[in-house]
């Protein structure tokens, strides 16, 4: 879409009052989407959005300015601006001489164009009548589908220029039952960096039954207990308790600017020794899978944790060079209009030894958190509060009932040290998790094995 | 180019967009431009980090043929570019349903206030040189060292502002545009005693400079926050009386918020669905949605569909007077828009608890027993049931004053119940953000701790 010779001139330009690095990241995406509502297409959008963000780095700091226009002139300006920040550090003229390098995708990236709208509108009739059949108690389905392409350039003043093409497709349903007075809800959104084809083998009738199911479950639900008890972690989606418990107290900006509790402790325990935890940007398909980060580093393996030791954090450009590191491909924005920060990618805990039935067995009084509707994390501390989509109460080794609003506060680092079995059942949550961070949205893959917590607090209204 | 210009070249364009959306065959069509000039800064300790400064333009547009809709939004502000857009939003909107319901609003008799009565638009705020902006971030760096030798390390402190054009017209004949500016300063220090460290964070937003607060109480608000919470306990399970300080019980009003929202209440997802004129509060419950508060940050002459904004009472004394419409939800729902349309969404004007009377201190004084809330985490999901649950942190209160800090439990209730158990409302709101609300007390919660 920019010619690299532009870029190259752009690039000159950020660097002529003495900053050290720079790079132009130019964006064209475009989303197709429809919902679902009452039975009916009730809507469609589309949205097309291009533009390109400057920065540049001079020490610790960062000018970033961005134009949705997209000339040599427009360009020039954002890049003048930017510019800014090294106002204070010697200037010296730069040339920069792009090279184009190859990218290895991990997505399926034989598409060019959406597929037609009707195809998406099939998709999301044939979930309603799916969840419609399920159960009499369904009073409303609400479907949403989108389809997204993200064609990125990134071209930086250490010569390098790429281009990748980034595929997203989501399919999410909300069932809501009733029965009498109570009302409750299950929702199951699935998808991935691929195309609509994904949901020949994903169907929506796949779909939208397990969303039924969850609701027509919820409406027995029973609320929550209040108080400190035993907790299970379901497999899969469970994997939100890492993402937000230790994920983002390892990304580096948190740890280089020392506000983290995990700033300095690499090499150190951090949590039980049956705790390992990888984030990974490689792994195909997933929402959270980066070919290229939004800096133009290859994504990566990264053991975060091994056996209960800190081995590292995820790094971008900057927080990496501050530390002295490489990039672990983990610099990652929402858009053009946003400076890259360290995000997760895949962030998952590998299988441990432990059977599912074996962990339920052995608790005796407690909360199976089978998944998680979101959750919050703060970082300094590490405290972080989680709500359960779809929970049930343990009592003597069974599981007893379906539990309603519960919510789950603790502490990261305690958390982890008290988990005390890990199942031998990890797997990838369904693919429909976004994350967010100082205000910028990207999606984000979470993995867990079934795991046993001894204690957590668990926010309920009924009291004894 | 000067201000008038970019007001009437923003209306051109947004004409240009409707008149390609019927040329390609649309039956009625909206466009709104939005033009946004950011600018943000943050220091650290005695350095500038971040400086962003943009200029974003984008085009969202509505299309109808007969009764079927589709939206897009656009940053290709070329005449080739938005025609183009235009044309595949008319093909799209084919695809979907016919809904009576969906159209334009009706043209509107009289005019809409414009941006000068309002007060939206600040010149002291698009005038600010960049310096005095970083040095201002550098300043509150400083100044939450100052106030407190624990504070070692910081979040950053972020001084910004946008200015903002918004041009909308449609198909019937409505055309209106007007300017605003926003300016925030805040801070986010890091305390830390022993190996504990606390982040606390105060911010301030307003139209103009001199509607905010200043620096020097920026800094001393979030170093407050940051180490009033060392040595916190977790409470004991129990029910206690409850005080919401006014920035979380503005997000207690968030969350009415989308239980009000005709969108919600439409598809049953909503407590209050049905039940307008009920008593549902205590008396002292009047919470208000009005659009015509001059200066105010949620204030403007019209809403994201063209409709006049105006003053919305929704609950009275108590009593549901009514929910909050765009013009979409109240044909669907049998009533008239309270002039609520957002981008794509039902949004808040100026949504806000009527004040009572003295401080929050004043509040302390005269309870016996409470938690004292300062911050919540997490976010309800459903809102139709009404459930309310947050992980949360704050004091405990014992004999009308502080007696220590309290973190690592929830509080959980009922929207119904908390409302009716509103038994005292402090006199501490301040305009800074379109939800907002003074401190309140809540007669009962279930505090779940050790």
């Amino acid at each position: 879409m920019l010619d690299p010779q532009i870029v190259e001139r752009v690039l000159c330009t950020a660097l002529a009052r003495g900053g050290e690095y720079a790079d132009v990241f130019c964006e064209r995406k475009s989303v197709t989407s429809f919902r679902l509502q009452s039975g009916l297409i009730h809507e469609s959008a589309l949205t097309k959005t291009q533009g390109a963000g400057i920065r540049v780095i001079a020490g610790e700091s960062a000018g970033y300015a961005y134009s949705d226009d997209l000339s040599l002139e427009a360009l020039e300006r954002a890049a003048r601006v930017a510019s800014l920040i090294a106002r204070s550090h010697s200037a010296g003229a730069r040339s920069v001489r792009l090279e184009s390098s190859a990218v290895q995708p991990f997505y399926d990236d034989a598409r060019s164009q959406h597929e037609p709208a009707e195809t998406y509108v099939a998709l999301l009739e044939r979930a309603d009548v799916a969840a419609r059949a399920q159960s009499p108690l369904v009073a409303a389905v609400n479907a949403h589908v989108a389809d997204e392409l993200q064609e990125v350039w990134i071209g930086t003043s250490d010569g390098r220029w790429l281009h990748d093409r980034r595929p997203l497709v989501s399919l999410g349903v909300q069932v809501v039952t009733s029965h009498e007075k109570q009302r409750a809800y299950g929702f199951v959104g699935d998808g991935g960096r691929t195309s609509g084809a994904y949901y020949q083998t994903r169907t929506p009738e796949s779909i939208a039954i397990e969303a039924a199911r969850i609701a027509v479950t919820n409406l027995d639900a029973v609320p929550a207990p209040a108080g400190e008890m035993e907790m299970i972690v379901g497999s899969g989606g469970g994997g939100v308790l890492l993402h937000e418990a230790v994920g983002h107290g390892l990304e580096s900006d948190f740890n280089r600017q020392g506000v983290s509790l995990y700033s300095g402790r690499v090499g150190e325990r951090v949590a039980s020794e049956l705790v390992t935890i990888y984030d990974d940007g490689n792994l195909d398909g997933e929402r959270g899978s980066v070919s290229i980060d939004d800096e133009g580093t290859p994504g990566q393996h990264k053991v975060l944790v091994e056996r209960g030791v800190l081995q590292g954090y995820m790094q971008d450009y900057l927080n990496g060079k501050l530390m002295g590191v490489r990039s672990t491909g983990s610099g990652r924005r929402q858009s053009f209009r946003s400076l890259p920060q360290p995000r997760m990618c895949n962030t998952y805990m590998p299988s441990g030894s432990s059977t599912f039935e074996e962990i339920l067995a052995s608790t005796k009084r407690g909360i199976y958190a089978k998944s998680f509707a979101g959750g919050q994390v703060e970082i300094s501390r590490g405290d972080f509060v989680f709500m359960v989509a779809e929970g049930y109460l343990v009592e003597n080794g069974r599981i007893t009932a379906p539990v309603k609003n519960a919510t789950i506060v603790g502490n990261g680092p305690d958390v982890m040290t008290k988990v005390v079995a890990v199942g031998n059942d990890s797997c990838l949550a369904n693919r429909h998790y976004t994350c967010g961070k100082g205000g910028q949205y990207v999606p984000v893959g979470v993995g867990m094995p079934t795991v046993k917590i001894s204690s957590i607090t668990v926010g309920g209204s009924h009291v004894g | 180019m000067s201000a008038e210009n970019g007001i009437s070249h923003a209306l051109e364009l947004a004409q240009y967009a409707v008149d390609a959306a019927l040329r390609a065959g649309a039956s009625q069509a909206e466009a709104t431009l939005s033009i946004g000039d950011r600018f943000s800064c943050e220091a650290r300790g005695s350095a500038v980090t971040k400086l962003e400064q943009s200029r974003s333009r984008s085009l969202h547009v509505r299309v109808f043929v007969g009764e079927r809709k589709a939206v897009l939004s656009t940053t290709d502000l070329e005449l080739p570019g938005i025609q183009a857009a235009a044309a595949a939003a008319v093909v799209q909107a084919r695809c979907v349903a016919d809904d009576p319901y969906a159209g334009l609003p009706e043209p509107c008799a009289g005019d809409a206030a414009g941006e000068g009565e309002l007060d939206l638009f600040s010149q002291d705020v698009a005038a600010r040189e960049a310096q005095d902006k970083l040095d201002e971030a550098l300043e509150l760096e400083r100044r939450i060292r100052e106030r407190d030798r624990r504070i070692l390390n910081s979040n950053g402190s972020h001084v910004g502002d946008t200015v903002a054009t918004t041009a909308l017209v449609n198909s019937r004949g409505f055309s209106g545009a007007y300017r605003s500016t926003r300016a925030h300063r805040s801070s986010s220090p890091v305390a830390v005693e022993g190996s504990t460290k606390r982040t606390g964070s105060y911010g301030t937003a307003a139209r103009k400079l001199a509607d905010l607060e200043d620096a020097g109480a920026v800094a001393s608000k979030a170093v407050e926050r940051a180490v009033s919470l060392f040595g916190a306990r977790k409470p004991r399970t129990m029910r206690v009386p409850v005080i919401f300080e006014r920035d979380v019980a503005a997000s207690v009003l968030s969350d009415l918020f989308a239980a009000l929202s005709a969108s919600n209440a439409a598809v049953g997802n909503s407590w209050l669905a049905g039940r307008t004129g009920d008593r549902i509060g205590s008396d002292l419950v009047t919470i208000v949605d009005d659009g015509t508060l001059p200066g105010h940050l949620g204030s403007s002459p019209f809403d994201g569909e063209g409709v006049a904004t105006r003053r919305t009472t929704v609950f009275e004394r108590g009593t549901l007077r009514s929910l909050l419409y765009d013009t979409y939800y109240a044909r669907k729902l049998g009533a008239v828009s309270t002039g609520n349309a957002g981008g794509g969404a039902i949004a808040p004007n100026n949504f806000y608890l009527e004040a009572g009377n003295g401080s929050l201190d004043d509040l302390i004084a005269r309870t016996p027993k409470a938690i004292l809330v300062l911050e919540t985490i997490g976010f309800a999901t459903e809102h139709a049931s009404g459930t309310y649950s947050r992980g949360a942190r704050g004091f405990a209160i014992e004999g009308g004053a502080i007696a220590y800090p309290v973190e690592e439990f929830t509080i959980a209730s009922t929207f119904g119940e908390m409302l009716a158990g509103i038994d005292a409302v402090a006199g501490d709101l301040r305009f800074d953000g379109s939800v907002v609300s003074p401190s309140f007390r809540v007669s009962e919660m279930t505090i779940s701790g050790e």
